[in-house]
């Protein structure tokens, strides 16, 4: 089984990639700003790190604040 | 020619009368102070000129052409400042201006200089940061520089000192007073203090209507008071002043020293 | 023309500021590579769990199997996170009160609409592009692509329906003038369309058909006919709703 998996490996890590840049893009930005439209930090960490892709970008369209 | 012209203009809100058959008119090369209490219809009457609001009823002109509501063509001599400007906060100052001169209409060889000269004037030289990270002050001048770009022949802020510090304050007020020359300028407040410092003239709106309008000097020396304000230009003995005063059989009930001198320590130690 | 070109230029400029153009086009890539690799792996999972001892049939995957992932993908995630991603882009102007500034110069009203639906059209024509692309790509290595049936209006309808969303945010936003009322309009939309395809016949005519329903056209079940009139009326519904942003703009205080 995992052997079988092993050889889509060179396609499944770009989808990792993206996956998880857009998570830790999320997550930086949070940390480095406390103003939110609403909610809370502790809110958008749990949304944005729970919620694949979704969370990150629910974050950065209607989550972040002004620069 | 007038610089502005409002003739019997009315405007509700939902059954509420905010301007009820107001008219004034603003001379050409002179500072403009619109002064009212909050929510007397200053912010009103000022987004019925840039044809952001439609008026109920009345005419206004602007150096003698109609304003229209929606997109008129008046604007294109008028400046305006809202009372909170709002920005793009990913841009920086050279940026925006750079987006307001194409909006207006300047052509791309006129647009860097005037947008060097606008930054010097504004004191945002060296402010090459994004706006999103700007004091409202900064913003405010900020303002003026956007609302300065097209050259307008009338400049019309909204509270522009409002919610600054004095440092900000003196700082817009100067600003004012240097452009005074090339353009008219029409600015709405409630602090009489920043209207005495730069205003020719001054209406004063009341309930919807305008309950005064006259020149500062005509203003001052209209009419008997109980109640003065003095400026000396050296710094004088409290004593002295009392001394002249019982010399002339004039009596007074209470004096303090101006505010002005707490602003002026304020401004010294805040530099 | 040049304010047109002017505000266009500050769309994109936003979009890369505030990484719209970077997550849009980041996730529709991923999406138009993982539908050939879930269609491939599919199976194989599915054969994992058959060593449990269950029995369980599974064929071979092909191509249009991987297509058909591709429109499973784009049209429901792909369709979620266009709706998230755009529903700033009038409603944000509006409630901020950023355009003040611009109107007063002089900016028309109508080139507002005009240059909002541009610029999004732009990013999302792209996006999708890319998504296409990666997911030709992914699926010509795995599989011979073969023959593709009226592919043109099988995967330029999802893109249709993606146009048909923006505009949607352009309309709410302009009505509104907040993020929540943009998005609700868009999602409200979205629901009203679905609820309408259980009405039987009505999916022939329904835009939301367009966004993942036109398997049927690369696998030779279904004909053109059969999606035309979805497709004139999505497209009929774009232009109505962004000349309604433009008149309804027009009237709007500010």
């Amino acid at each position: 089984m995992l052997n079988e998996l092993g050889q889509y490996l060179p396609f499944l890590i770009p989808i990792a990639v993206i996956q998880l840049a857009l998570t830790v893009a999320a997550v930086i930005h949070i940390l480095r700003h406390d103003t939110y439209r609403f909610g809370n930090r502790a809110l958008w960490l749990v949304v944005s790190i729970c919620v694949n892709v979704i969370g990150p970008i629910l974050y950065f369209s209607i989550g972040k604040g002004e620069d | 020619m007038n610089a502005l012209d409002l003739r019997s203009v009315s405007k509700s809100f939902g059954g509420k009368r905010v301007l009820d058959d107001m008219s004034f008119s603003v001379p050409e090369h002179c500072v403009f102070g619109f002064v009212g209490t909050n929510g007397a219809g200053k912010t009103t009457t000022m987004k019925m000129i840039l044809g952001l609001l439609k008026a109920d009823c009345g005419e206004i002109d602007v150096y003698g052409e109609r304003v229209s509501f929606g997109a008129t063509k008046t604007n294109r001599l008028i400046g305006y400042l809202p009372d909170v400007p709002e920005f793009y906060g990913y841009m920086r100052p050279k940026q925006y201006l750079g987006l307001c001169a194409e909006i207006a209409g300047l052509d791309e060889k006129s647009a860097q200089p005037r947008i060097a000269e606008l930054l010097d004037l504004v004191g945002l030289s060296d402010a090459n940061r994004k706006i999103g990270g700007f004091s409202r002050g900064m913003k405010q001048r900020l303002g003026v520089a956007q609302a300065l770009i097209g050259d307008p022949k009338l400049l019309i802020c909204d509270e522009p000192t409002s919610a600054l510090d004095p440092v900000g304050r003196k700082e817009i007020l100067d600003i004012l007073r240097k452009i005074k020359a090339k353009t008219t300028v029409v600015f709405s407040t409630h602090i009489l203090s920043d209207v005495e410092r730069i205003c020719d003239r001054v209406a004063v709106l009341n309930k919807g209507k305008i309950v005064l309008e006259s020149a500062m000097g005509d203003l001052k020396l209209q009419e008997k008071s109980t109640s003065f304000t003095f400026e000396f230009n050296r710094e004088i003995a409290t004593d002295e002043i009392l001394r002249v005063l019982r010399e002339n059989n004039l009596e007074p009930i209470k004096y303090e020293t101006a505010e002005h001198t707490i602003e002026s320590l304020f401004l010294g130690v805040a530099k | 023309m040049r304010q047109f070109l002017a505000f266009s230029k500050k769309e994109f400029h936003e979009s890369a500021a505030t990484f719209r153009l970077y997550i849009l086009l980041g996730l529709f890539v991923m999406f138009g590579m993982m539908s050939p690799l879930l269609a491939k792996l599919t199976p194989e999972i599915i054969k994992s769990l058959g060593d449990t001892g269950m029995m369980i049939s599974v064929h071979e995957p092909t191509s249009l199997d991987a297509w058909a992932q591709f429109f499973h993908n784009v049209g429901q995630m792909g369709m979620l996170v266009l709706i998230i991603v755009f529903c700033g882009t009038m409603s944000n102007e509006l409630s901020k009160g950023t355009l003040v500034n611009l109107l007063t110069k002089g900016m028309k009203r109508h080139t507002v609409i005009a240059s909002k639906m541009f610029a999004s059209s732009v990013l999302w024509t792209f996006a999708y592009l890319l998504c296409f692309g990666a997911g030709f790509a992914y699926t010509a290595y795995f599989w011979d692509i073969g023959e593709l049936p009226h592919a043109l209006l099988a995967f330029a309808a999802p893109w249709l329906f993606g146009e048909l969303l923006l505009a949607t945010h352009v309309f709410g936003g302009t009505l509104f003038g907040n993020i929540y009322g943009s998005l609700l309009s868009c999602i409200g939309a979205v629901i009203l369309m679905n609820l309408l395809s259980i009405l039987p016949g009505a999916s022939k005519y329904n835009p939301v058909t367009l966004s993942g329903g036109t398997l049927p056209l690369l696998s030779g079940a279904g004909k053109p006919s059969d999606f035309i009139p979805a497709v004139l009326i999505c497209a009929a519904a774009v232009v109505l709703l962004t000349a309604g942003s433009i008149v309804m703009f027009n009237r709007k205080k500010m």
